[in-house]
């Protein structure tokens, strides 16, 4: 009972505009009170949450990929991507999947590889005959890898709460992130052939790669030393997003010259903003977590899930649904936040591997980020290109459903995901 | 009064930024004192983590005041201005008693570390409230900012329509 009316209190909360990160810190509080607890634990969870190594992590990659924003290096990106496969059919959807992707292995934000690939690719593939409501889909859902393909800011949240390895998320990632690049690769050129609506560019010279592929060297190269750094035990995740941000600023300010002090002071100040945002919605999805396990919470839902559910299958099925129906409403953080605690005691009974289950968590947020009414990557597309939402979201529904097609085969196959971090 | 409420904001907002750049150069430090002059530096992970802690809170007030904190908007950007003033000193009081809890009980474990002397337990063994401090500093800052807001709230200012914010 007290269950039902807890989480009809958040919703309520939650509407009234109040931010999320109050919301759920205000009402652990409350519930602290009347349980005639110390506030005392307030204080105590606002510290220790912060307390946290691995969390830096956050901030170091937001630097590290604000600093490469900023420096222009979506633009190279793209321009390396096309030399190679814009005579392709449908190349320019190729070369923005790809560039999409490769911007996901230096980004931990699915906005932010959006709206960086978005701002050169949209206007190139309108002049070029693509239909714009094509476009649009396209490049919300090719976002979306930012935060599929490691690093990713969710799977950093993910592992904190739930106490798994960032490592082991980071690397399970990978198999997904590239199979899902590859499908939306595959829709382009279908999609492409059959409507026809594009026009081919002329096939690059060999000397207009070789220029723009060495500019986009050594971005790429950053993105594999992170991951293989990591992989192989160099440095851990938050140390590798360190190195990363010095490598950054090395690359954009003396190899590529396209950093100036005032980009760089804005790289700063927006890393600051996007990390305090996240970490105060941690801080306050803490309180609130602390507060219901007082109340047994996690523990009832955890026994209703197992005297109804008994299958692996049939959890993950209904976890998916609510968590579509919350990516109606919610912002994808905050889904995160309020579900992860409450599910992770179901996950052992069941017998659900807790990292797969990270990954098909990120590939729900995945989709929630593009999903109506509140698909933030939608709101993204629709200001970079200066469309009508209606337009950006009759482009995304194919790829929505690609995405769930893409989710139900690492249902069936979990070593899709599973592959790397354990049997490589 | 209010002016001055928002350059501290805005100061603290800055500091925390380059706190943040300072964290990226300790652990940088770190790996490069491990693979190139073999010796790990004692220091580096636990100053970090005390730069997180501050860095973390001081920017609290910043991010309200700019407006950065996510929310839910599908059902306050469908109601008049009556109604958005009235949504908007809801959050504001409600983020008002909240920071008051935080600080008032941020400085009691705080005081308490000092008087007990409880220390981190690791190599550098730091006092505690070096970092605890940063409860009352940063939601006092948070109080101070949501009442500058709620004076401008009574004085007529209407809360803008707000575009979708995500963190990710």
């Amino acid at each position: 009972m007290s269950t039902i009316l807890i989480l009809l209190a958040l919703l309520a909360l939650l509407l009234t505009g109040l931010p999320i990160a109050f919301a759920l810190g205000g009402l652990g509080l409350i519930l602290l009170l009347i349980n005639d607890l110390s506030p005392i634990m307030l204080a105590q969870g606002l510290h220790s949450v912060l307390d946290n190594f691995i969390l830096l992590a956050v901030p170091l990659f937001l630097l590290m990929s604000n600093v490469l924003l900023k420096g222009g290096v979506g633009r190279d990106l793209f321009a390396a991507v096309q030399s190679w496969v814009g005579h392709w059919p449908g190349g320019l959807a190729v070369a923005t999947i790809v560039s999409c992707a490769i911007f996901a292995a230096i980004s931990g934000s699915s906005v932010a590889t959006a709206a960086t690939i978005g701002t050169v690719a949209i206007p190139e593939m309108i002049k070029r005959g693509y239909r714009p409501h094509f476009v649009y889909g396209l490049l919300a859902a090719g976002g979306t890898l930012g935060i599929l393909i490691p690093p990713s800011i969710p799977m950093i949240v993910f592992g904190v709460v739930a106490e798994e390895s960032i490592v082991s998320l980071f690397l399970a990632g990978i198999g997904p992130g590239l199979l899902l690049a590859l499908v939306f690769v595959l829709y382009s050129i279908l999609y492409a052939k059959f409507s026809g609506a594009f026009t081919p560019l002329p096939k690059a010279s060999g000397g207009e790669r070789l220029r723009a592929t060495l500019r986009a060297i050594p971005t790429f190269t950053l993105a594999l030393v992170i991951i293989l750094g990591i992989y192989l035990g160099v440095f851990t995740p938050t140390e590798a997003a360190a190195v990363g941000f010095a490598a950054a600023l090395i690359l954009t300010v003396f190899v590529l010259r396209s950093l100036s002090w005032s980009d760089f002071v804005d790289a700063v100040v927006d890393s600051m903003r996007t990390t305090v945002t996240i970490l105060l919605i941690l801080a306050g999805a803490k309180i609130f977590a602390k507060a219901i396990t007082l109340f047994r919470i996690p523990q009832d839902i955890s026994q209703f899930i197992a005297a109804n559910i008994d299958q692996a299958g049939m959890f993950i099925l209904v976890v998916c649904l609510v968590l579509l129906v919350m990516g109606f409403f919610l912002e994808a953080l905050s889904m995160l936040l309020i579900m992860v605690p409450v599910l992770q005691p179901s996950l052992a009974s069941l017998g659900i591997d807790p990292i797969w289950f990270g990954i098909i968590f990120v590939i729900m947020i995945e989709c929630a980020l593009i999903t109506p009414p509140v698909g933030l990557n939608l709101f993204v597309i629709q200001a970079v290109a200066q469309a009508r939402l209606s337009e950006v979201v009759r482009g995304v529904w194919p790829l929505i459903l690609l995405m769930i097609g893409t989710l139900l085969a690492i249902y069936f196959v979990p070593d899709i995901a599973l592959y790397i971090p354990f049997k490589l | 009064m209010l002016k001055r409420i928002d350059r501290l904001s805005d100061a603290a907002g800055r500091l925390s930024a380059w706190l943040f750049v300072v964290i990226g150069a300790m652990i940088c430090y770190e790996v490069v004192a491990r693979y190139v002059f073999l010796s790990p530096t004692i220091w580096a992970e636990e100053l970090s983590r005390l730069v997180q802690i501050w860095a973390g809170y001081l920017a609290a007030a910043y991010v309200l005041r700019e407006r950065h904190m996510i929310r839910i908007t599908a059902i306050t950007d469908r109601l008049g201005p009556r109604g958005r003033r009235l949504a908007e000193a809801f959050s504001l009081l409600w983020i008002v008693v909240f920071c008051g809890y935080a600080v008032w009980w941020g400085m009691e474990i705080a005081i308490d570390s000092i008087v007990v002397g409880r220390a981190d337990s690791t190599m550098l063994a730091l006092p505690l409230w070096f970092s605890e401090f940063s409860i009352p500093v940063g939601f006092g800052l948070l109080l101070l900012q949501a009442v500058a807001e709620l004076v401008r709230l009574a004085t007529g200012a209407v809360p803008p329509v707000s575009a979708g914010e995500t963190t990710v």
